[in-house]
């Protein structure tokens, strides 16, 4: 529902466990098979030695240190960047407005109404009911238009079909009052709440 | 508003009531996904599956912490610094000389572990990662059940039909099977046909896409006193 950015989350996870992988098996072949040590020694011998050979190269005038350091440092710097930014498009896409439209006909302005008046409008007409545990509304944006989450938490032994019903009947009120249809999705879970509650005995 | 909530909540409920023409109806309201919005359709298709948001947590807050290491001894050999934990030099040697210097048995557990955490993060990203979720029809808006909420309502309708406590009742419900194991109270004979017929039923008025088919299995031994 919210813009959480799943094909790069499948590819940056792809990539870190393939790493994860060669070198955990990298590291398990070293110490099992005696065969792949002198390899090892070999290839990383010669890596390091390019590399330490490019280290002395690269030497500040003044000093004896290699500039190239200060450069891995800032390129770390950008990947930690990177990451606390792919972090934070985790989740996104809540929005404010639920309407917002030029149809005021010969008027200039633009109609908004915000998302509040879905959200507290359905949530007082489902606090009254007896076989909810919870419910929560949201509003997120799906490819710049408005759509809504209701959350639904049923006691035990509730059947989806008949609550999805009801619900479905209030966002119909709801789009007589608001003048627009949009997309709404009803998300029948549990959570920690009904899931310890009492069995409904009578509906 | 609220006055007319409530009418329209009281005919669906006798709608749903009224079995299959209600089932009909909103099957053929989700034959023309239009009536639900123009991207219901991609909506469905992301709340069945896992995001991976927790996961990708996870693996950023890994790379950070390497990256962060990797960053302060970096920074620190920039400067000039005496190194924090181990000079980079020292460190390369090591790594090079690496069967040796190190206790094979801690050499291939350290190996194995991240082997695994590897492979943790390249399933996760490979599989399809479907959620333990169905959907129903319905003509309006979108709707997406947990299977444990199918599983309790299932247990309720089959708990009547078998006459047994809530106790003696557990349903398993999974993508496309659904298996009820009903514990009959010693003494009093649980029909199976009345148990699979009552579930049959409940699943025929909920239409969970994609049917699971059912399996009803009553235990031979009973419970007793209850």
């Amino acid at each position: 529902m919210n813009n959480t950015p799943r094909t790069l989350n499948r590819i940056l996870i792809g990539i870190l466990g393939l790493k994860l992988l060669f070198i955990g098996l990298l590291l398990v072949l070293l110490a099992t098979v005696p065969a792949v040590a002198p390899w090892w020694h070999q290839w990383s011998a010669g890596v390091w030695n390019g590399m330490s050979q490019l280290f002395r190269r690269t030497t500040v005038p003044g000093r004896g240190e290699s500039w190239l350091w200060a450069v891995i440092a800032l390129l770390l710097a950008v990947v930690i960047a990177l990451m606390v930014a792919w972090v934070a498009q985790q989740g996104k896409g809540r929005s404010g407005l639920i309407v917002a439209e030029d149809d005021a006909g010969g008027f200039p302005g633009n109609v908004r109404i915000g998302a509040g008046v879905a959200e507290q409008a359905l949530r007082a007409a489902l606090a009254e009911r007896q076989d909810l545990a919870g419910a929560t509304v949201a509003t997120y944006e799906i490819r710049g238009e408005p759509a809504l989450k209701i959350r639904l938490q049923p006691r035990h032994g509730v059947p989806p079909h008949l609550l999805a019903a009801d619900v479905s009947a209030l966002v119909e009120a709801l789009d007589a009052v608001v003048g627009k249809r949009i997309p709404v999705l009803i998300h029948i879970g549990v959570g920690a709440r009904s899931r310890f509650s009492r069995a409904e005995r009578v509906r | 508003m609220n006055n007319a909530t409530d009418v329209r909540s009281n005919g669906s409920r006798a709608a749903g009531n009224g079995g299959s023409g209600s089932a009909a109806d909103a099957l053929a309201g989700a034959g023309t996904p239009d009536s639900r919005g123009a991207g219901m359709r991609r909506i469905l298709d992301r709340e069945t599956r896992s995001s991976r948001a927790g996961v990708s947590g996870i693996a950023a807050v890994l790379v950070i912490i390497l990256c962060g290491y990797g960053l302060l001894e970096a920074a620190v050999r920039a400067i000039g610094q005496p190194p924090w934990l181990i000079d980079p030099q020292t460190a390369a040697e090591r790594i090079i000389a690496l069967p040796q210097g190190m206790p094979p048995l801690l050499l291939g557990v350290i190996g194995a572990v991240t082997a695994m955490a590897g492979l943790f993060f390249l399933l996760n990203a490979v599989l399809p990662g479907r959620r333990a979720r169905h959907l129903l029809p319905d003509p309006r808006a979108g709707v997406v059940v947990d299977d444990e909420v199918i599983a309790s309502a299932l247990a309720r309708r089959a708990r009547l039909a078998a006459n047994v406590t809530q106790e003696q009742v557990m349903v398993i419900v999974s993508q496309r099977q659904v298996t009820v194991n009903v514990r009959p109270t010693s003494g009093v004979p649980v029909s199976e046909n009345a148990v699979l017929a009552a579930v049959l039923d409940e699943l025929r008025e909920m239409a969970p896409e994609p049917m699971p088919e059912v399996s009803v299995n009553v235990a031979t031994s009973g419970v007793i006193g209850a």
